[in-house]
């Protein structure tokens, strides 16, 4: 499996670094070669160092160029040479590196979890793991970062040990590793997300920044995790969707990713039962022909601490919540949803070098919901010279803001809150530096919108309880159900 | 105070150390108490965790370990382990530790040993372990036995005999129907890496083993899973019946949540559905079930995070060219998402490629003219080609495709427009004489193109339909006034193109053809464009007609390469899918390193006999271009202009190129390399480089004669580099010493041994021959001058010496090889030694070339074949057969082989040695 793991800082120090299996003699030098890995990504160049002729993600030099750089040159591999230092976006999670090693990494919070292997082994499970680890740090660190991990690296090598042995995963669940784990975490406390609002009803509860076990904090006094524990229990329904819209506003492609997300603080670990909606249909082609009302699903996922045995009748499921965020299912739709934004957008040709752009904006969501730090952008030609832009709302959207960013040649739309049923318009007029040919044209768009509905899920997948197995009198915990909307990919064209 | 100071928090350890520190460490570690001791030990791994030495603390620090605190024994063991791979010898001391350790009450304690044992690499402290081991593999706690069990993999990693003395692999057996999930997922991970690391079959899946696994499966943890996934993938189940049964046991792992469990469980359903398709067309629906099966799961994979996304997607690159029925409805998916990285965005490209067919290709050719307005502009040409591809692929979208390019012509978007020129010219030699129409709208763009690929596939097109093209002479007029600073391929197209002008219309264009032949014969350094010059001139000097023939002959149309993989290649990745191998699309030998570097000291050691040798190298100066000559042979095969898999044979050519560089007579001796001029003074700052490659006891060998022509600066320190080559040579050493450093004037003989490096290999396209190039950079230390040449690799210096192939296995062989991939040649005006069977034959065996029979040929009085093999240090086999008749110095080589990609080297490198005396 891997030789080694290593987490890099966004700048590139290593921040921890284990080696699992190591030839005697190296070692020293392990530390070089990791620098180079990160060079490699950092500027990544569109060619995997170490297989020639296989460019991973830049395809050029294969496929349809293949043919005619072969047949040209008499097949000399000149292509792959060609190819200058561009800039070739992010560096695919998997690559051979000169010095022979395969190496993968996943990136969290800026920092990079990476690790080596010289075997040809499963790169899936590598990159599950890395994502593993990295829960597994949040989880006792409270949160994840440069800071936090080297307050805590005494912590996260014993971690590390029992995570892994031999390179091979071993104990990955963040509760059972808490058997094996004397030391204690110290707090670190997390970084203001800069830039972004967060809006408190959907960002997740303090508690999310809290370690899993008792920890001390930068005073050195001791907090006990019992002691102020809540009986709690934190369950997110979230939806993330993809959706793409034409020019005339139909939907051309639209999927909903979600999942039911828990955080359990719920003493003494009771079973828990969850029940979804009756009417749930796993698989779009499974013998329904009548066209029930009920949420149909196209591909579900279960943790491996789901007990499905009343999941075929009932829909129900029942568990154990491990320690720390967890997802219990995840979930997969496409085809026929109701969008909550519909996209209308128009262009104008009022002069030879003046453009009109208005963009109306239908939120198709109950009056009692509304989207949050919604943000609309525009992108316009790179000979756009000025560009002037006014809002027309309908009262009870807030934080209204559309302004033209010059530096990046777009327009940008804010609201802060946008009720639902009501719909929304900007009008922006723009003037450029020559006529509008139709190529000018084409740079317009596409428009992307981003947005969270709090308490709101397109699916109308329910929980209808959720509740503790067993009669325990007296126990009450506290249950935060939460719906949540994101947009992941909601894109117009033009 | 004291208490504030040390209440921060652990990077409060990462202090720098004082004067004494280590002292006061010291006394800490010895401290009565507790909380100073864990403290000290925390600061001594603070220390250790950035690079300091702090092994002076080892003794202090392992006395630590006698206590009954385990978190102080945890630290401890963390700084042993630590040292075991820096320090072995230091570990040493902790043995006894260990072994006590191993019998603790507590369990956490007795694994912790075992584990931290299996990583000290001392052969001497392995005897130790056994018998820990053993206990612990046996021990009443799971969380040992989880622990002894990877402990076994690590014993077999130092020590293979003695775990196979101990018995250690029945046991790891036993532990596969283990009652606890975490002790079967290590026992079947120990032993697949056994397995893996032996070549032996310990993994060997019984009946009995089949029913413990299928039962573990329900049982284990998620990575137990997938490890019993890959070992079953790696069982061939009996019948059809079987294979059924052990799938319907997988199938509910693809609901998983781990994407690992999900892609290990694709990959036995896959290899499996083979057993049931051999099984007959009964299986046949369940199979269509299968396959319906398998879609949601995938489709679901590209929701996962973008680095899950990525790898899925290349291996189900692999699934659709395999099943292509599993996708064919979900196109929609892998349309790209705004917000996609950009090495999934390629991905997702590639794979709509693979998937698109006449029912889907006008929602397709949307999305791709959507994304040829974006601002990526990899992606945005990666996509302009796809649209080419797209024609290339379906003949009735053909027309609909070309519509679509043109309209992107029209953006005149630089990039743009030449990415279509390229993909154009495809589509133009898919369909032969049907689109010429566009041929004006490409005309109007000629300004645009400043890329290479681009300019060579316009003048390519301007060539091929020259007469369609009223001023076509005048456009490569205008090409010509910068002939001298194209790139070469540019170079080449425009020499082919104004050829094929000429022919087509002879009065206007006489005075251009000459001077692009001028040009190319007596202006250019590039051996390419001079030999294909020569050719061309040639041929148009003695046989217009033929060069008609020739230059404008029908031109193979080429195929749709979207499932470019070979099948045998497919089915190997197929089989690895879920590992690494599927990510780079190359088998697991192409890049799992496993070469062991040889010694330095045996290098110096070479290095020395070369000394010897060198005195008598020196009268090699005279032209000996016919290595290049050679080498070029291969490459006139597309002299045509353009063909892929051409089967013209070669024969006639090279009988042209030895004749045009006045027959052979190259001045190489066995067992000397063969030395020609490499680079001149002019290009290296005043240093003449002749290079030769030669085999010395297994090892190849890069030759360098050093002049030093002009340079003021005697030539003391050379570094060098090779870029990636057909060979997977690299440098065995990047510094070149020339000791005593060559003055103005004189020379000095240099040998660099090339190792093989499998990250240095360069693929070979299908249906292409090798290059013989191994392109090489110099640093010149003293001056910090770079320069480059390229000289073509001797392959007979590959040969390895058990090359002899057994006569039966021989003829099996030979016969096994279709015609067609038979490469000849007649070799003339052979020295008079090589006329002789018994002479050549002697000769070839200096070289690792074995004679395996001769015998004459039956009603041919006088003439004589003889069988060679030879075999390459990569494991390539080469059978030759040699005919020759008694007076007439000419042979006739025919050569047989599996990898014909380097079949053309193999025979020019016979030819060579008969040529030579």
């Amino acid at each position: 499996m891997i030789t080694n793991f290593f987490v890099l800082s966004p700048r590139g120090d290593t921040v921890i670094a284990k080696s699992y299996r190591s030839k005697s003699g190296v070692g020293a030098h392990e530390r070089s070669h990791t620098e180079a890995f990160f060079r490699k990504v950092k500027f990544w160049d569109g060619v995997a160092p170490g297989t020639p002729g296989m460019d991973t993600t830049l395809g050029l030099g294969s496929g349809g160029n293949k043919l005619s750089a072969d047949s040209l040159s008499g097949g000399s591999g000149e292509g792959s040479e060609a190819k200058d230092s561009k800039k070739f976006g992010d560096a695919p999670p998997v690559f051979v590196m000169p010095d022979g090693y395969s190496y993968m990494h996943v990136k969290r919070n800026g920092l990079i979890f990476g690790c080596a292997t010289e075997k040809n082994i499963s790169p899936v499970v590598v990159i599950e793991l890395l994502s593993k680890i990295a829960k597994v740090f949040k989880d006792y660190c409270g949160t994840l970062s440069e800071e936090s991990i080297r307050k805590n690296f005494i912590l996260l090598y014993e971690l590390l040990d029992e995570l892994l042995d031999y390179g091979y995963p071993q104990v990955t669940q963040t509760e059972n590793l808490k058997a094996f784990v004397y030391n204690e975490p110290i707090v670190v406390s997390a970084v203001a997300d800069t830039g972004k609002m967060i809006n408190p009803k959907t960002a997740s509860a303090s508690a999310v920044h809290k370690p899993v076990i008792s920890s001390v904090n930068a005073d050195g006094k001791k907090t006990s995790l019992a002691a102020n524990q809540k009986n709690e229990i934190f369950v997110d329904i979230l939806e993330r969707l993809s959706v793409l819209f034409s020019s005339n506003g139909y939907v051309l492609n639209s999927t909903i990713d979600g999942c039911i997300q828990m955080k359990s603080y719920l003493a003494g670990n009771p079973q828990l039962r969850l029940a979804l909606n009756e009417d749930l249909i796993v698989g779009k082609n499974s013998g329904s022909t009548s066209y029930s009302s009920g949420v149909t699903v196209d591909d579900i996922n279960f943790n491996d601490c789901v007990n499905l045995s009343e999941w075929d009748h009932g829909r129900t499921l029942s568990f154990y919540p491990p320690d720390g965020e967890f997802i219990v299912l995840s979930y997969r739709m496409t085809g026929e949803f109701k969008t909550p934004f519909r996209i209308f957008p128009s262009i104008e040709e009022v002069e030879p070098n003046k453009l009109e752009i208005a963009v109306h904006i239908r939120a198709e969501i109950p009056d009692n919901h509304f989207g949050a730090n919604v943000s609309i952008e525009v992108p316009l030609p790179h000979s756009t010279t000025t560009a002037t832009c006014n809002v027309v709302s309908t009262p009870g959207a807030t934080g209204v803001n559309a302004e033209y960013v010059s530096q990046d040649k777009k327009l940008v739309w804010t609201l802060k809150k946008f009720p639902g049923c009501t719909e929304q318009t900007m009008r922006a007029k723009i003037t450029l530096s020559g006529p509008c040919t139709s190529q000018i044209r084409r740079e317009i768009g596409p428009i992307n919108m981003s947005y969270e509905i709090p308490m709101y899920n397109v699916s109308s997948l329910q929980v209808r309880y959720l509740r503790i197995a067993e009669n325990m009198p007296g126990y009450t915990p506290y249950r935060w159900v939460r719906y949540v909307t994101q947009s992941n990919s909601y894109v117009c064209r033009l | 105070m004291a208490l504030k100071d040390q209440g921060g928090s652990d990077s409060r350890f990462f202090t720098t150390q004082k004067k004494g520190e280590l002292h006061e460490l010291r006394t800490e570690l010895h401290s009565t108490d507790r909380t100073t001791k864990v403290d000290a030990v925390k600061k001594v791994i603070a220390s250790m965790t950035v690079g300091k030495d702090v092994s002076g603390l080892f003794t202090d620090v392992l006395n630590c370990a006698q206590t009954g605190n385990i978190e102080l024994k945890k630290l401890v063991y963390l700084y042993l382990i630590n040292y075991a791979k820096s320090q072995p010898e230091l570990t040493l001391l902790a043995v006894n530790t260990f072994v006590k350790d191993a019998n603790d009450r507590n369990p956490l304690i007795r694994a912790l040993a075992v584990r931290t044992m299996g990583c000290i690499r001392v052969d001497r402290i392995t005897e130790y372990l056994c018998e820990p081991l053993g206990r612990a593999l046996r021990d009443d706690d799971p969380y040992v036995r989880k622990t002894a069990a990877v402990c076994v993999a690590k014993l077999y990693d130092i020590a293979p005999e003695l775990v196979q003395e101990r018995g250690f692999i029945e046991t790891l057996h036993d532990l596969i129907s283990d009652s606890n999930p975490s002790v079967v997922a290590n026992g079947v991970a120990a032993l697949s890496e056994i397995a893996e690391t032996s070549g032996r079959d310990v993994m060997k899946i019984s009946a009995s083993v089949l029913q413990k696994l299928l039962a573990a499966l329900n049982e284990c943890t998620e990575w137990g899973q997938v490890f019993i996934l890959d070992s079953l993938a790696k069982y061939v189940p009996g019948d059809a019946r079987e294979a059924e049964g052990i799938i319907e046991r997988v199938t509910p792992r693809l609901q998983h949540a781990n994407s690992a469990v999900v892609m290990s469980a694709v990959k036995v359903i896959l290899s499996y559905m083979d057993v049931m398709a051999a099984g007959g067309g009964a299986n046949a629906e369940n199979i269509r079930a299968l396959t319906r099966k398998l879609a949601p799961p995938l489709v679901t994979l590209l929701n996962s995070e973008p680095e899950i996304q990525y790898v899925a997607l290349r291996n189900i690159n692999l699934i659709v060219q395999k099943r292509p029925s599993i996708l064919e409805n979900e196109i929609k998916v892998f349309f790209c998402k705004y917000n996609d990285p950009i090495y999934v965005k390629m991905e997702k490209l590639e794979i709509i490629i693979k998937l698109v067919s006449e029912k889907n290709i006008d929602q397709v050719l949307l999305e791709l003219k959507e994304y040829a307005t974006e601002v990526d502009v990899d992606f945005v040409r990666k996509s302009v080609s796809a649209i080419g591809r797209c024609a290339v692929k379906l003949e009735r979208a053909a027309e609909r495709c070309i519509g679509v390019l043109l309209e992107l012509i029209q953006t005149k978007v630089n990039y743009v427009v030449q990415e279509s020129v390229i993909v154009i010219k495809d589509i133009f030699r898919r369909y032969p004489n049907r689109y010429e129409s566009i041929i004006a709208t490409l005309c109007d763009n000629l300004d645009t193109l400043d890329e290479p690929q681009a300019k060579a596939s316009m003048i390519w097109i301007i060539g091929e339909y020259a007469e369609r093209i009223d001023n076509a002479d005048e456009l490569l007029e205008t090409f010509l006034e910068t002939f001298e600073e194209e790139d070469p391929t540019v170079q080449l197209q425009l020499l082919t193109a104004t050829v094929k002008c000429f022919l087509k219309n002879p009065e206007e264009t006489q005075d251009m053809v000459q001077r692009v032949l001028d040009l190319a014969t007596e202006e250019s350094d590039n051996p390419d464009l001079r030999d294909r010059g020569f050719i061309y001139w040639r041929l148009l000097s003695t046989d217009p007609e033929a060069a008609k023939l020739v230059v404008l002959g029908d031109k193979p149309v080429i195929e749709d390469d979207t499932f470019r993989l070979e099948p045998n290649l497919l089915n190997v990745l197929v089989g690895q899918i879920a590992t690494l191998s599927s990510i780079y699309h190359k088998p697991p030998e192409a890049f799992v390193v496993r070469a062991k570097r040889s010694p330095t000291s045996d290098v110096m050691g070479m290095d020395d006999d070369e000394e010897d040798i060198g005195g008598e190298e020196e009268d090699y100066e005279d032209e000996n271009d016919v290595n290049n000559g050679g080498g070029g042979g291969g490459d006139l095969l597309d002299m045509g202009g353009l063909s892929v898999n051409d089967n013209t044979p070669s024969s006639a050519d090279d009988g042209g190129m030895s004749d045009l560089f006045g027959g052979g007579g190259g001045a190489a001796a066995a067992p000397e390399a063969r030395m020609s001029k490499v680079c001149t003074p002019e290009k290296s700052g005043g240093i003449e480089l002749w290079a030769g490659f030669r085999q010395v006891g297994g090892a190849v060998k890069l030759e360098l004669d050093i002049r030093n022509i002009s340079s003021n600066v005697p030539v003391s320190n050379l570094a060098i580099q090779l870029n990636k080559n057909a060979f997977g040579f690299s440098p065995g050493s990047q510094q070149v010493i020339c000791n005593p450093p060559i003055p103005m004037g004189g020379s000095g003989k240099q040998t660099v041994e090339l190792v093989n490096n499998p990250n240095m290999l360069v693929q070979v396209p299908a249906g292409q021959p090798a290059s013989p190039q191994i392109q090489v950079a110099v640093k010149n230390m003293a001056t910090g001058l770079v320069f480059y040449f390229a000289a073509n690799f001797a392959f007979e210096a590959l040969f390895s010496s058990d090359g002899a192939l057994e006569r039966t296995a021989f003829i099996e062989s030979w016969k096994s090889i279709d015609d067609q991939k038979e490469l000849f040649s007649t070799v003339s005006d052979l020295p008079p030694s090589s006329t002789d069977i018994d002479q050549v034959a002697a000769k070839f065996q200096g070289y690792n070339i074995f004679l395996i029979a001769r015998r004459p040929v039956p009603n041919a009085v006088g003439q004589e074949v003889a069988y060679f093999s030879m075999k390459t240090t990569t494991g390539m086999i080469f059978m030759a057969e040699l005919t020759f008749k008694q007076g007439v110095n000419a042979a006739k080589v025919c050569l047989k082989t599996e990898n014909i990609a380097y079949g053309v080297q193999a025979k020019i490198a016979l030819e060579n040695l008969l040529r030579s005396p």
